[in-house]
């Protein structure tokens, strides 16, 4: 389940890189980015985003998560990671390779009776802004410390990840507060079908071994408790404990989970290629 | 703690392997040897503030690693996974940076490390479990290592362990061949008593008191002004490395691997006290036999009822031969349930590997072959014995040191009369000298009645 994720993170930071890439080493989205909280992160980035019934279309008719949810996931972090860490041109040759993905994915909402397309600004919006939040919130609790003003700055950092899959950079939120209100402000989020069982299977992917999913489903539960109130009642989740949101007790949940990531092979390195770069 | 290990084979499993793997690699204890090795000391990803250490060790980080640490003694697949995770990773804990290392010692010994010594390199030459070794001169002249702690681990540590739901969870998966909640309680006593350098200090103390004057064991003294429960002083000691020794001729590497055996042995049945970790980066040599003996951070002391079942199967496994009497005090010991339906020579065979170096009055070769089969019989699943014995807790740092012996000598490929060793130092044989080193250490015995 880590290996394809390892493989992927180590791939998608370069070992000689051309240029700084689209961010530089010293931005927030950098240090962002490479917190251990990630997993969590987005964990509750899919629960977000499956909230829009033609995002979450898009992706329930034109891939093939169900089969292999973990390359799935592991293609996506992928791309978050090689826009961040990546050069200058793989950057932009990972972007286009996305935006060639996304001519393809259109059809109809069987839910809604409307018409999506992956190209519409409106949906990678959507999906940009649930990533974002995410990322801001987990990290903010359960990562190194980030302060308000970096996640401010973070936030609108990140307008150019929402540019490069063809948002115009007016439409896209520049601080978290501006963040937030845009998610509350989409008029067309439900809890579909298609995302009530997407998202089962993020919180219980077939095909863990019964030692991991224990580990998994509490990861999963943090991540429930994380999403902002209109989001867990659209599911129908209860509240978990609040003992199990305290950060000491998640940090460690994550803590394990990471170590076993950081040994995988060229993990740890492609770690200090991050840190290393970060300090020059 | 000797179960079966259906079950094997699982993610995590394989995964925390090489977690223990990593840890060692990462954590060679102390080698007080050349500044070279300052070189391999990753300075440029130096951590610099208590945050960055919480990153890179809490988090049940420092906790695991010690668990997949301490699991591989005792876990038939890990010495492999150790040697293949070494190769590949090269990899050293990053050191604190100067300034980290200053605050630490400002903290524990209330002033710049500058003013506190006469002189402080303020890189360290040497990574330590859950710190780092400096060179320092004190300011009354004495070359020392200060071993300082890297900075919250402890609290970060008795947090980790608070969440014992958590790590029993993680220890049942990755080690499920394992009595997870035995394994817990032991890593809480070893990460307790590591996080507290006075307690090392204490043990480092009691070796260091028993062997002064010893002809070929050396013990470093503790400053005891200089160490807190984050710092740790003790004397400077320069010497050679055991992967250099290794480059020695047979003749020195049998003398070296009679003085590790000695040491372990006398240790053990005469000063009832354990130094539980014989890792090849805990030795520093001095050629003709003298060893220098470091960290103390995983010592255990025996009572004279612990040792007795030992003192028992000695006698009755090597000198009487007398296979019924060996099999009762096995079952008075716990190691063996009573009443097991095995044949008593059944008992005799396999608990005879642990006495392998002692049956025969001969020479004998420790070759690594030798070494490795007897680790694998140790921890045969299939043994018949299996389902019938169980090694208390309070011997499983034995297991460890019987291993990490094994190893040690075999790695050295080492040739003496182990028994006519053992025999000098039984307290129920007390055997005359059978070897030079014997000779200058009973000497030594008895100027120090």
């Amino acid at each position: 389940m880590l290996e394809p994720m390892a493989r992927v993170f180590e791939r998608s930071v370069p070992e000689r890189p051309a240029d700084g890439g689209l961010f530089g080493p010293h931005s927030l989205v950098w240090r962002v980015h490479r917190d251990r909280s990630f997993p969590l992160a987005g964990m509750r980035s899919l629960m977000v985003q499956a909230l829009h019934p033609l995002a979450m279309a898009g992706v329930a008719e034109h891939s093939d998560w169900r089969r292999d949810p973990f390359g799935r996931l592991a293609a996506t972090s992928g791309y978050v990671l090689t826009v961040t860490y990546g050069d200058t041109a793989a950057a932009h040759a990972a972007a286009s390779r996305v935006r060639a993905v996304h001519t393809h994915v259109r059809g109809i909402d069987a839910v809604t009776g409307l018409a999506y397309s992956a190209e519409d600004p409106a949906l990678l919006l959507w999906v940009h802004a649930g990533m974002v939040d995410s990322i801001v919130t987990i990290v903010q609790r359960y990562g190194r410390r980030l302060d308000a003003r970096d996640a401010d700055r973070y936030v609108a950092e990140m307008v150019l990840f929402a540019e490069m899959v063809g948002v115009p950079a007016r439409h896209v939120p520049a601080s978290v507060a501006a963040l937030r209100e845009y998610l509350e402000s989409v008029d067309l989020r439900q809890a579909t079908p298609a995302a009530r069982d997407a998202i089962a299977v993020v919180l219980d992917p077939p095909g863990l071994d019964d030692d991991v999913r224990e580990l998994w489903r509490d990861l999963g539960q943090v991540a429930v408790g994380s999403l902002p109130g209109w989001a867990r009642s659209m599911y129908g989740f209860a509240d978990p404990p609040p003992e199990m949101m305290e950060r000491e007790p998640v940090r460690q949940l994550i803590g394990a989970l990471d170590l076993a990531f950081e040994s995988l092979p060229g993990v740890l390195e492609a770690r200090q290629r991050i840190e290393l770069r970060m300090r020059a | 703690m000797l179960q079966s290990r259906v079950g094997r084979g699982a993610a995590l499993a394989r995964l925390a392997m090489r977690i223990g793997g990593r840890y060692v690699a990462r954590s060679p204890r102390l080698l007080f040897a050349s500044v070279e090795r300052r070189s391999e000391l990753r300075h440029d990803l130096a951590l610099r503030t208590a945050d960055d250490v919480a990153e890179e060790l809490g988090s049940m980080k420092g906790a695991l690693m010690k668990l997949g640490q301490m699991a591989s003694y005792i876990d038939e697949d890990m010495p492999e996974a150790f040697r293949t995770t070494m190769a590949r990773l090269q990899y050293k804990a990053p050191p604190m940076s100067p300034e980290l290392a200053t605050l630490v010692i400002v903290e524990e010994l209330g002033d710049a490390p500058e003013r506190v010594f006469a002189r402080w390199d303020p890189l360290p030459f040497a990574a330590a479990s859950i710190g780092q070794v400096h060179r320092a001169i004190t300011r009354d002249g004495r070359a020392v290592a200060v071993k300082v702690q890297y900075p919250g681990i402890a609290r970060s540590i008795t947090s980790d362990l608070r969440n014992a739901a958590l790590l029993r969870r993680l220890a049942a998966a990755a080690f499920p061949g394992l009595d997870a909640r035995a394994l817990i309680d032991e890593l809480g006593e070893r990460l307790q008593e590591e996080v507290d350098y006075l307690l090392e200090a204490d043990n480092q103390e009691l070796f260091a008191g028993y062997y002064a004057g010893h002809p070929v064991i050396h013990v470093p003294n503790v400053v005891r002004e200089l160490s807190t429960p984050r710092v740790l002083t003790s004397e400077l000691l320069a010497g050679s490395r055991f992967d250099e020794m290794q480059r020695w001729d047979q003749r020195e590497r049998d003398l070296a691997a009679e003085t590790i055996y000695r040491f372990v042995i006398r240790s053990l049945y005469r000063l009832h006290a354990f130094n539980g970790d014989p890792h090849p980066g805990n030795y520093l040599f001095h050629g003709r036999g003298r060893v220098s003996f470091l960290d103390f951070g995983l010592t255990k002391r025996f009572t004279t009822e612990d040792l007795a079942p030992l003192i028992d199967g000695v006698r009755f496994m090597v000198v009487e031969r007398d296979g019924e009497a060996f099999r009762r005090a096995m079952e008075r010991a716990g190691f063996l349930r009573a009443g097991a339906p095995v044949a008593t020579e059944t008992v005799v065979d396999r608990f005879g590997h642990f006495y392998g170096t002692v049956l025969q009055d001969a020479p004998m070769t420790i070759t690594p072959a030798y070494a490795s089969t007897i680790v694998r019989r140790f921890f045969d699943a299939r043994s018949p014995l299996a389902p019938y014995s169980d090694v208390p807790r309070a011997y499983a740092i034995l297991q460890r040191i019987n291993l990490g012996l094994y190893a040690v000598l075999g790695s050295l490929n080492a040739t003496a009369n182990w028994r006519r060793i053992a025999e000098e130092i039984w307290p129920f044989r007390n055997g005359p000298p059978s070897t030079p080193i014997g000779e200058a250490e009973a000497r030594w015995e008895r100027q120090r009645a």
